[in-house]
Parts: C-alpha cells; structure tokens; sequence
C-alpha cells in the first residue's frame, strides 16, 4: 500500500515538475494512438455504415473477421508488424521499424475492428426508417451516409474512443516495433515497463498512474455521451 | 401517373398486399381505405419505390426523386424541426439560405413556425407528424404519398394540414383510415379488399 501511494507522489511530482522525459512519452503516446485512431475512424466509419447497410459477397467473413480482430492480442499485432517492417519483411525497404510511425501502423490495426464491429453494430441497430426516410427524401449516398452516423453517434463515438483506450494503453506492439527507443518511440506504457524493470517501482508506477489517468479521462467521457437523457432518448 | 395491374408484393412467400386494377391519373387525389392487413400500407411503400419483391405491372410516371412518402409514424431526424424541413430540400441541391427561407414558410403554413427552433425529441405525436408533412410538402413532390396524415392532429391541426392539402398540384395517394379525412378532400377512393394475404394468415 505504501507502495501505491509513493507511487501517487511521484506522479505528482514527475508532471509538477514537468519532467522532460514523462511529458515526452506521454504526449507521444497521445499523439501516436491519435493518429491511429483518427485513420481507423476514417477507414471503420464508412466501411461499417455499408456492411451494415448493404449486401456485400464475403459480408460475413470480413464481419466475423473483424469480431475476431477485436480480441487478438497486442503482442501478436507487434509481431506481425514487426515481420511486415523488418528488414527482410515486404515493407523493410520504408524503413519504419522502431519508429513511431510502425507503432502507429500497429495501433491502426489494432483500432480497426474495434471502430468497424462497433459502427457496424450501431447502424445496423438504427430504426430502418431512418434510410427510408432519408432516400424519400431525395438524399443522395453521401447524406444518407452522414444521417446514419449522425443517429447512430453514441454507438459510434463509443466505438472510436474504445480505440483509443486501447492503443493508448497498449504495450506489446510499442515494445515489438517500437524497440522503446528514449526520446524517439517511448511510449507511457513502454515507460512503465522498463521503470519496473529497473527496479524504479515507484517511477514506473507513477508512469502507470498517468497512463491510468488517461485511460479514466476516456472512460468519463464514454459514460457521458452514452448516459441515456432523462426522455429515454439517447 | 400511376398504372398497376395484378400487382402483388410478397414478404417471405406470403402476399402482403395484392391489387387487381388501379390508375390514379396526374393531379388526382385519392383515397385509400381498406381493413387492417389489406395492405395499405404496402401498396405506398411501392409506389414510394421502398419494396423491391414486386410482381405484376406497376407503372410510376414520376422520378424517383420526385416521389415523398410520409410514413404511418413518421421519422424525424435528430435536431430542430428546422433542420429536418430543410433536410429534403438539402438533399435536392437547395441553398442553405432558400431552403432555410422554404422551410420557415412551410412550417408557417401548417401552423407551426414557433417550433422552427425546437428540438424534435420534445415534441408531441401531433407536432412531429406536422414537421413531417411540412418536410414532405416542402419538397412540392410529383406523387406525393401520405400514411394516415390526420392521425393525431388536434382540430386546428387537421384544418391547417387539409388547407394545404388542397393547395397541392401533386398527385397524391392518402390513406384514409382508421381516420377518416374531411368532405372533398380527395376526388375518389379506392378500397384495398381483403385478398390473398389475408386469407394466407387465417389460414396459418
């Protein structure tokens, strides 16, 4: 318990302080897991709208796929990121490995079923006059995709900032194919390892605890745009 | 306008609505009237282009932009009963500017401007269905398809709604009960008879 608590203290004086090290890792974890999630959503949002929407041949499959992708775990999307951008791998030759930006690429593809399944589910889920009204409207692919997502946005928003909970708090990939690198592709969670590892507990905890921090940020957030109002609707 | 013959339309092998002869000429009005389960309801949907296992001849002279359809409980979009009127006139290429000044005097017409500002969720049955028909009408549509549209209206409500039924150039089919709709509304009505789809549930 006293461990715990010194661990509190130090957090407090690591971003009091404004200790280089900390804030850089901490700003690039934002960053790298914003950028990842950002695509995902630019990806997942159009790609769930029309599997939810439309009959596609493989519709199941790339469905079950995703679902899959939900659940596969960190260190796997590191070490197939890691075989992608080695060396010898197809993608060796850009030469992103142990950058932020193969980190970023592994986040991506840890983001995208997670934003994909979830905009999938809330669309689906949507009263089907939501379409009808808006194609007897007159709306057009574009309007009728922009009024799906529009009524469909708590299970939407859930979905994208579900995403970014979990890369922001993932370790396996930055670790893999980051090689947490100081100053370059340090990331909160990598940070906290190797401060255990070092045997710092209560600098590695304190880098926990901002990393939970984070993480609790994201979580209010969720509970607020998804608290139901007091008519019922959401 | 409108020509079907022998039309039936099926929903997971049963006939849901069928309807032998009916022809409804540009500019006419009619009304459709019918037991529950005969398919009223269907046949808008049809003609509105949202059924797709159609059998039998079913001629629609009119674009399928230039066709609205009002449903039985109608949707209204998240946000301001403004923004939905001006929704369709988006849609259509409308300024923002001249849809905004279109929709304001619609929503004018049917009594109720002072909901312009007014988010959607906090309106009653009988509000949503006038910005409903205020987004429908706002369009001046070529065939014009209305599901019960005096269903909960209060009095002046169903006056405003009627006045500007009347108004309308639009060939319109409207559904005419359980509501019945005010004397001269319509030029004629046409009853859907309990056919095919009826007889298949008394038999299930």
């Amino acid at each position: 318990m006293n461990l715990i608590w010194e661990g509190f203290l130090e957090a407090l004086r690591l971003v009091a302080g404004r200790d280089p090290l900390v804030l850089g890792a901490a700003f690039r974890s934002l960053w790298i897991s914003a950028a990842a999630v950002t695509l995902a959503t630019a990806i997942g949002l159009p790609a769930g709208t029309a599997l939810a929407r439309r009959a596609w041949p493989g519709k199941r499959f790339v469905i079950l796929a995703a679902r899959g992708g939900m659940a596969v775990p960190t260190v796997f999307v590191g070490i197939v990121c890691y075989a992608l951008f080695s060396r010898r791998g197809p993608l060796g030759p850009i030469e992103l490995l142990y950058t932020p930006w193969a980190i970023m690429v592994g986040e991506l593809l840890l983001a995208l079923p997670i934003v994909l399944c979830i905009t999938h589910g809330a669309v689906q889920a949507l009263d089907p006059r939501v379409g009808e009204t808006a194609l007897t409207l007159g709306a057009g692919p574009l309007r009728r995709w922009r009024t799906y997502i529009s009524e469909a946005r708590v299970g939407v928003m859930l979905g994208v900032l579900t995403a970014f909970a979990r890369c922001v708090t993932e370790l396996g990939i930055a670790m893999i194919v980051g090689g947490n690198i100081k100053e370059r592709t340090r990331t909160l969670a990598t940070a906290t390892a190797l401060e255990t590892g070092k045997g710092e507990f209560a600098r590695g905890l304190a880098m926990g605890v901002l990393l939970l921090v984070i993480a609790l940020t994201v979580t209010i957030l969720i509970a607020a745009i998804t608290r139901e109002q007091p008519d019922g609707n959401r | 306008m409108i020509d079907l013959g022998d039309m039936t339309v099926r929903r997971n092998g049963t006939v849901i609505c069928s309807v032998e002869r009916l022809t409804v000429a540009a500019g006419q009005r009619v009304a459709v009237i019918g037991a529950n389960g005969t398919g009223k309801t269907t046949l808008l949907r049809v003609l509105a282009g949202l059924e797709t296992a159609v059998a039998g001849r079913c001629v629609v002279q009119a674009p399928r932009r230039r066709r609205v359809y009002v449903h039985q409980n109608p949707f209204l979009f998240r946000g301001t009963a403004l923004y939905n009127v001006m929704y369709g006139l988006r849609a259509h290429g409308v300024g923002r500017e001249s849809a905004e000044t279109t929709a304001r005097e619609w929503l004018d017409r049917l009594g109720i401007a002072h909901f312009a500002a007014r988010r959607v969720d906090t309106l009653s049955g009988g509000e949503r269905r006038r910005i409903a028909l205020a987004r429908a009408l706002a369009l001046e549509p070529e065939l014009l398809l209305l599901d019960e549209p005096l269903a909960e209206l209060d009095e002046l409500g169903i006056t405003r709604v009627t006045a500007c039924m009347r108004d309308l150039e639009a060939t319109t089919l409207i559904i005419a009960s359980p509501t019945e709709l005010p004397d001269g509304l319509t030029d004629r009505t046409h009853r859907l008879v309990e056919t095919a789809p009826a007889r298949d549930r008394q038999s299930v």
